[in-house]
């Protein structure tokens, strides 16, 4: 299924919910509590960037805003954002989303908008208890708007689909590094891709049948246990003892990047490449492995607080603080997860990606793994020119260039 | 010859002896191993009161901008890979910290520790860790999230055990401790030296007035970077008394004072005074700026860790634009003003996503006109002179 293909079912599937009426949340951060917003009886739908949405920002934005805001806005401007009864934006993450909320606010008073904000630092246990509260705040300012209130029995039903679906796309990643060809990338993309727009049963009921597939195909090549044991590892981010077998396919390559979207970039790797399909093996995106690898929140406790521990818990974000455990844990995947070539995708104007960048090509290239840096922004407007750079990225990897 | 636009002020001696002064303090603790880096909105009590020296990047980047050395030090820094879409304070001294044979004074003296404090924006966080890897001197961070409406409960908690670990770290890496009177003596004189400046901010309400904005950029270095220094405290003694004169002999900032407006964001360094000189001439004045405005507050006499968690969580710039417009309404007001200019710092998204809405709001709210500019701080590249002076034409046309 195509990026564009996506966009139109997930709007299918928001519309027959709202023909329903399931009140929708929408939200633009990958590590929103899909969990506490199902536990008010709603069904959370992320907003992603529209690539056929373009331009009317300009009278409320300038063009230094990151394109991934100026297409958020551009699609309310154009009233083309998927039916939502309100939005929950994140605080404290980057500039650009900090202001936007505020801007939004003001341009379309009478939208519902809800603010989520994040601890910045690494700070353990305060932050879990600020966090926490926050999340407690969030769940008092739903109960308000909508008359819905916190359900602990929904909450345990929405922590059991979520992992239920994050356990499936968990071993689907170590599947993918073991056994490249057992699943495509952006099947596995479409799948995130398809859960974060509507979090439901179908979804995990798709994936099921497709599990079972790969699974029959590693247990072929006796490979189970390991992949078991990888996406334990994974989950651990202990991947020193990890032992991949001799015979994977090259090349294997890795995305690394923020808030890019996986299928954009699978859809753009797949257009130019023959060995496309096995050559993405593996992301470190927020809207990937970053929450998909989240821990899941322990169902005993105060559940507000349970939840913050498992957000906080997922792999750390460019837009918080903590490069140096980043810089650490790339370096571990490309050297155990036998990676030779590195694409860091930067999304123009984000600032928390545009100044990483610099670091991970040095990790890269530290440990001898090949690297490029592709700007891109969500419409693809330069899509030639991304094509033609990761076209003579994977030329380089073939030939056995220079690092 | 005829008489300048312009009227210097004489306590720019003093401000320049200050300055030099924080200099070498700078120096001499980064030669003991005690410096550390500091952001704007930085909790400076904290180190200053445990004989932690400071310095200060953004102002460096101010001198980077003012010595029109910009484009060659953010080009530095995009020769490592830093794009020209980030901040050129950050830029400007990612360039200085690789090549500081070729930086103003030879760039900032090195420090052994980077502290930010992200209620100013994020990017400081992710500029402070580019300096970490390059230098090696470890980050640490006060985390201020921002404020919708009142400090709640919890937020202040937060905040303040950031500010206890802060302690912590500074005890640990510089072998130094906290000691409750001389974190009283030095946010007392804080507070003082904060005082005296808002006098100084608030002469300017007088017609005319005393100060230029240009002025105000400059006099603040020392509120911004050295508060809790006696010596600090004695310089706005000195500017406060050279404005009263001022005020008493009804003289004003510049000659001919016809139109008063207020400044939005931080000033291109390197054009400032040439901008604020023509328009003198023009008998344009700025009595008040969103900039300089935001080293204001004091500490309470309450518990003073939870006086500074509470100030540095509550400044402007880590509130909503709701409280930005509130902001410039109040001073077009206060300060009697005619319209208002709003620089769009392409480098600062924080300060300036969101200028084009408040714009309109400003001038619905108030009745006076308003412009946007857009250019940069530090890096000229990123600024056409010609389309700020066509814009700034079209303001002045409707108030001259
Ligand atoms: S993280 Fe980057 S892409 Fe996402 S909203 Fe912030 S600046 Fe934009
Ligand atoms: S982004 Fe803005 S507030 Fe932040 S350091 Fe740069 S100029 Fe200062």
């Amino acid at each position: 299924m195509s990026n564009a293909q996506a966009t139109e079912q997930s709007e299918r599937i928001l519309k027959q919910l709202v023909d329903k009426g399931k009140p929708i949340l929408g939200y633009v951060y990958p590590h929103t509590p899909l969990e506490i917003i199902m536990a008010h009886g709603m069904m959370p739908a992320l907003l992603f960037a529209n690539p056929t949405v373009m331009g009317s920002y300009e009278a409320s934005l300038q063009t230094f805003a990151c394109s991934f805001i100026r297409n958020m806005f551009s699609q309310r401007v154009h009233d083309q954002l998927p039916y939502v009864d309100g939005i929950v934006f994140p605080g404290n993450t980057c500039d650009s989303l900090q202001n936007l909320a505020d801007i939004w606010h003001l341009r379309f008073p009478q939208d519902k908008i809800f603010r989520l904000t994040y601890p910045a630092g690494d700070q353990g246990e305060a932050a879990v208890q600020y966090f926490a509260e926050e999340l407690r705040i969030f769940s008092n300012s739903l109960q308000d708007a909508y008359g819905s209130p916190f359900s602990d029995d929904a909450f345990r039903l929405a922590v059991d689909l979520v992992q239920r679906f994050r356990n499936a796309v968990q071993f689907l990643y170590a599947a993918r590094l073991l056994q490249p060809s057992s699943v495509p990338y952006h099947r596995i993309a479409a799948f995130v891709r398809e859960f974060h727009s509507a979090p439901l049963e179908t979804v995990v009921d798709e994936l099921r049948p497709i599990v079972n597939d790969v699974e029959r195909s590693l247990a072929e090549a006796g490979r189970v246990d390991s992949t078991k044991a990888l996406q334990h590892a994974l989950l651990e981010r202990k991947l020193e003892d990890v032992s991949l077998p001799s015979d994977l396919p090259t090349p294997r390559i890795a995305i690394v990047g923020g808030m890019t979207e996986p299928q954009a970039i699978a859809e753009l790797v797949n257009a130019v490449s023959k060995v496309s399909s096995t050559a993405i093996v593996f992301d470190l995106l927020s809207f990937g492995f970053k929450t998909i690898f989240t821990p899941m929140p322990a169902l005993e406790g105060d559940s507000f607080e349970t939840m913050a521990r498992s957000v906080l818990g997922a792999l750390l974000e460019p837009t918080q603080e903590g490069l140096p455990k980043r810089l650490e844990f790339l370096k571990d995947v490309l050297t155990h997860l036998a990676i030779d070539g590195l694409i860091v995708c930067e999304q123009s104007f984000c600032d928390p990606d545009v100044f990483e960048a610099p670091s991970l090509l040095a990790v890269a290239s530290e440990v001898g793994v090949r690297s490029v840096r592709l700007p891109v922004d969500p419409e693809f407007s330069d899509r030639a020119r991304l094509e033609g750079r990761i076209q003579s990225f994977l030329e380089t990897l073939a030939h056995g260039g220079a690092a | 010859m005829s008489e300048k636009a312009y009227r210097v002020l004489e306590s720019h001696n003093f401000l320049q002896g200050v300055m030099y002064r924080y200099m070498l303090e700078g120096h001499a603790a980064s030669e003991e191993g005690k410096l550390a880096w500091v952001t704007s909105g930085f909790p400076v009590e904290i180190p200053v009161a445990m004989d932690v020296g400071v310095s200060y990047p953004e102002q460096y980047g101010a001198i980077v901008g003012s010595e029109k050395v910009g484009p060659k030090l953010c080009g530095y820094a995009e020769e490592l890979g830093y794009s020209q879409e980030l901040c050129s304070y950050a830029r400007a001294s990612i360039g200085s910290v690789k090549y500081p044979e070729e930086s103003p004074l030879e760039g900032l003296p090195a420090p052994q520790a980077l502290l930010a404090c992200n209620n100013i924006c994020g990017t400081v966080l992710r500029w402070y860790d580019a300096i970490s890897q390059m230098i090696g001197a470890p980050v640490f961070l006060v985390d201020t999230p921002p404020l919708e409406g009142e400090q709640l409960p919890h937020h202040i908690a937060y905040v303040r055990h950031g500010l206890d670990n802060l302690v912590s770290f500074l005890s640990e890496q510089f072998g130094t401790t906290l000691k409750e009177d001389k974190l009283r003596e030095v946010t007392d004189l804080s507070t003082e030296t904060i005082g005296v400046w808002t006098q100084c901010l608030e002469a300017c309400k007088n017609k005319p007035s005393p100060l230029n904005c240009a002025d105000r950029f400059l006099a603040m270095a020392p509120v911004v970077a050295i508060r809790g220094r006696d010596y600090t405290l004695e310089y706005y003694q000195t500017l406060l008394n050279e404005v009263k004169d001022r005020v008493a002999n009804g003289l004003g900032a510049i000659r001919d004072e016809k139109v008063r407006l207020l400044w939005d964001n931080i000033p291109p360094w390197f054009r400032v005074f040439r901008i604020m000189g023509s328009l003198a001439k023009r008998g344009v004045v700025f009595p008040a700026d969103t900039y300089t405005h935001a080293w204001t507050g004091s500490f309470k006499d309450e518990d003073r860790m939870d006086s500074i968690a509470s100030m540095y969580s509550n400044v402007y710039l880590n509130k909503g634009l709701e409280a930005k417009i509130d902001k410039m309404c109040g001073l077009i007001k206060d300060y009697d003003l005619d319209g208002f200019v709003m620089f769009s710092v392409r480098s600062c998204k924080r300060y300036s996503l969101g200028q084009l809405v408040s714009k309109e709001l400003v001038s619905e709210r108030t009745g006076v006109p308003g412009v946007v500019i857009e250019g940069d701080m530090v890096d000229s590249r990123l600024q056409n002179d010609a389309q700020v002076e066509t814009r700034l034409d079209a303001l002045l046309e409707m108030l001259l």
